[in-house]
């Protein structure tokens, strides 16, 4: 059970790499949900909204939003491939 | 005059007292040897204090207990309950655990410094410690000679246990032999006038070593020789105990407002719990001797009694002070108050806070903030707006428009006195942390702050020179050149009141995406303004001179922008965040957004 523990560890540490790529996929996929729900806010905002100036400013807020969102799956998309490459590389092996 | 030739005066009285007494050298070099072991516990701890030990600090903060704990297991690990109080101090001092918390930890560090008396009483002077002191001493230098600064500090550690040892060892052998030549306990005092001259004389010895274990270890070793009697021993323990309060004292004196009120509350606890140790020692020692038979502690084993009394009174004082920390921090808070002091000056860089790593970058990060702060009201008047019109709800367009008089504030002036000095400060602080024991992250935390630090400067000196012509052409008679001015102030006052918002935020990556909406708004304006100015020249509504003043400022407008937002995010983004990083619009994405 020790020797287990101890070569789970091991693997752990050579693994740092990946262990880097999972958090900042998880952190992503966080934020990104994140996102969302300002996303959402504020389309709700942009439907009550009248006045042409808040409107505008509520408009470019979300046009950021929307284009750091894409960024963001763009990201996941591609942390996902990083991550079934190296299976991929682990099986070749 | 006294005081410069007190230090040579000792030094000749120690000489004589060596070269006269064969017995005191040892008793000397053990104390020397013990406190070179203190010093170098501590410089080995030192260096783990950049990660575990912070990270300990931090969640050992929400509740009495989880602090207290934190206070016991620390100063039982490190043997210091000065290092421990120190840096409790640097922390509260910093805003980085509240002031309940550090008294919780000061609480618990009392309690941990009293397992010292223990390991001397119990073990030091049961067995032969010189024999265990020198495989110790031989692997502590080998680690020492290591390159790897970790395994260093590692070294440094093993080395403070084995020079511990040797000196216990050394102190034991001194006070055997003097034993035979010379009877301190002749001088043995009954009564309560021997508990007042013994507590002030354990209270002495602890203010010259500054350090109660070294006390404790004469006291422990003198009683085991039978120099001192079991009575004037346990007023001793009490003495070393309200010694130690110096320590912290002499700490705080470089601190801020926590850090005082902090080692107030020490002093208070410490001087309460003496005074009861002092007024009932005969009950406590009656309740010494019951404990010591629940405990199995043979009745006539004095050296472990006074441990038992030692951490006794402590635990008593703890316990009977537990009760009232919230009571005792609001009344703390209310009498320490800090003298008001010109927004000039730092707030937050005291020596103190180069204890540690994280306390030095939170005490950086704090005053960029402040930074910011005074930068934020030079800012604002000098696009003639008042901080409280930035602050509200109100129409930032309408104000800009109606506004009937330019603020005739000197700029270069207002930066030598509120910019410049702090940025200096700031910068001399990150220098001093960086040359100290440090960490890559800290370092590198420290870089991007002074990074932040000078963007603000920036925009400080684009505001000197925009200000200039906003004097001449702010309210120009000529609706056309007022409306450039117009657009270019309420530029720069939109961009103010979207910083103060973000920096009512907690750092974290929201708050550093959504600054991306305010570059965007930034490029857009700036492009509106080039747009209106062409069409401006093009219908000859402005004069050509002033039309390369217009320029200009909209480009000094610009750089205020960029500048304020780079150090915006940089305070608030807390760090490296990958996720933020790779969401975050570039320039092209920006230019994209504003092709749409």
């Amino acid at each position: 059970m020790k020797a287990k523990k101890l070569l789970k560890r091991l693997g752990e540490f050579l693994d740092a790499d990946e262990k880097t790529q999972y958090r900042e996929f998880t952190a992503t996929k966080k934020i990104l949900k994140a996102l969302k729900e300002k996303e959402d806010t504020l389309k709700e905002q942009l439907l009550i909204t009248l006045d042409a100036q808040e409107r505008s400013a509520i408009q470019t807020k979300l046009d950021v939003i929307y284009a750091q969102r894409k960024k963001g799956v763009e990201r996941v998309k591609q942390l996902k491939e990083l991550e079934r490459s190296g299976d991929g590389d682990a099986k070749d092996k | 005059m006294i005081r410069k030739f007190t230090f040579p005066a000792l030094l000749l009285a120690l000489a004589y007292a060596l070269w006269a007494s064969a017995d005191f050298v040892e008793i000397a070099a053990g104390i020397a040897l013990f406190m070179f072991g203190m010093l170098c516990l501590e410089a080995g701890f030192k260096f783990f204090t950049g990660g575990p030990l912070e990270a300990a600090l931090r969640i050992s903060t929400d509740k009495l207990w989880k602090s207290l704990s934190f206070g016991v297991i620390s100063t039982t690990m490190m043997q210091s309950s000065s290092l421990v109080s120190l840096i409790t101090v640097s922390f509260v001092g910093a805003e980085m655990i509240t002031l309940a918390a550090g008294i919780g930890i000061i609480m618990g560090a009392n309690i941990g410094t009293t397992t010292g008396a223990w390991l001397i009483a119990g073990f030091g002077l049961k067995v032969n410690i010189a024999a265990y002191a020198m495989p110790v001493l031989v692997f502590g230098v080998l680690f020492r000679l290591r390159q790897t600064r970790a395994v260093q500090a590692l070294g440094d550690v093993m080395l403070g246990f084995a020079f511990l040892f040797l000196g216990i060892h050394y102190m034991k052998i001194g006070f055997e032999a003097f034993q035979s030549s010379f009877d301190l306990s002749a001088y043995a005092i009954a009564g309560f006038l021997g508990v007042v001259v013994y507590t002030a004389i354990g209270m002495l010895i602890t203010v010259i070593m500054q350090s109660s274990h070294a006390t404790l270890l004469i006291i422990i070793t003198a009683l085991a020789a039978g120099q001192v009697s079991y009575e004037n021993a346990l007023a001793l323990a009490i003495g070393a105990n309200l010694g130690s309060t110096i320590t912290i004292v002499l700490g705080s004196l470089s601190s801020n407002i926590g850090g005082k009120r902090l080692a107030a509350f020490h002093v208070l606890f410490n001087l309460i719990t003496a005074l009861f140790a002092m007024l009932f020692i005969t009950q406590l020692a009656g309740l010494v001797d019951t404990l010591a038979i629940t405990f199995g502690i043979p009745a006539d084993d004095a050296l472990l009694k006074l441990a038992l009394f030692h951490s006794l009174f402590n635990i008593l004082g703890v316990m009977g002070f537990a009760a009232f920390v919230a009571r005792i921090e609001s009344v703390l808070q209310r009498l320490i108050n800090a003298h008001p002091q010109g927004s000039q000056y730092p707030q937050f860089l005291f020596p103190d806070a180069l204890e540690t790593p994280a306390t030095a970058v939170n005490a950086v990060s704090k005053e960029v903030e402040h930074l910011l702060e005074n930068a934020f009201g030079l800012l604002a008047h000098g696009v003639s707006l008042r901080r409280q019109t930035i602050d509200s709800e109100d129409s930032l367009s309408k104000a800009v428009q109606q506004t009937r008089r330019i603020f005739l504030i000197d700029v270069d002036d207002d930066y030598e006195a509120s910019i410049k000095g702090l940025h200096t400060d700031i910068i001399a602080f990150i220098a001093s942390a960086q040359s100290r024991e440090s960490n890559a992250s800290a370092n590198e935390r420290l870089f991007e702050l002074r990074r932040a630090s000078r963007s603000i400067v920036e925009a400080v000196k684009a505001m000197k020179h925009l200000h200039k012509n906003l004097r001449r052409h702010g309210l120009s008679a000529n609706p056309a050149v007022r409306a450039r001015y117009d657009q270019i102030r309420l530029q720069i006052a939109q961009l103010l009141r979207e910083i103060r918002k973000a920096l009512r935020e907690e750092p974290g990556e929201l708050v550093v995406l959504s600054l991306d909406v305010a570059r965007l708004e930034q490029e857009k304006i700036g492009k509106q303004l080039l747009l209106d100015l062409d069409d401006a020249i093009r219908q000859r509504k402005i004069p050509v001179s002033i039309v390369t003043s217009v320029m200009n400022d909209e480009d000094y407008a610009q750089s205020i922008g960029d500048s304020l937002l780079r150090a915006l995010a940089i305070l608030r983004s807390a760090g490296w965040r990958p996720s933020s990083e790779s969401l975050a619009l570039s320039n092209e994405d920006i230019n994209e957004l504003l092709e749409k």
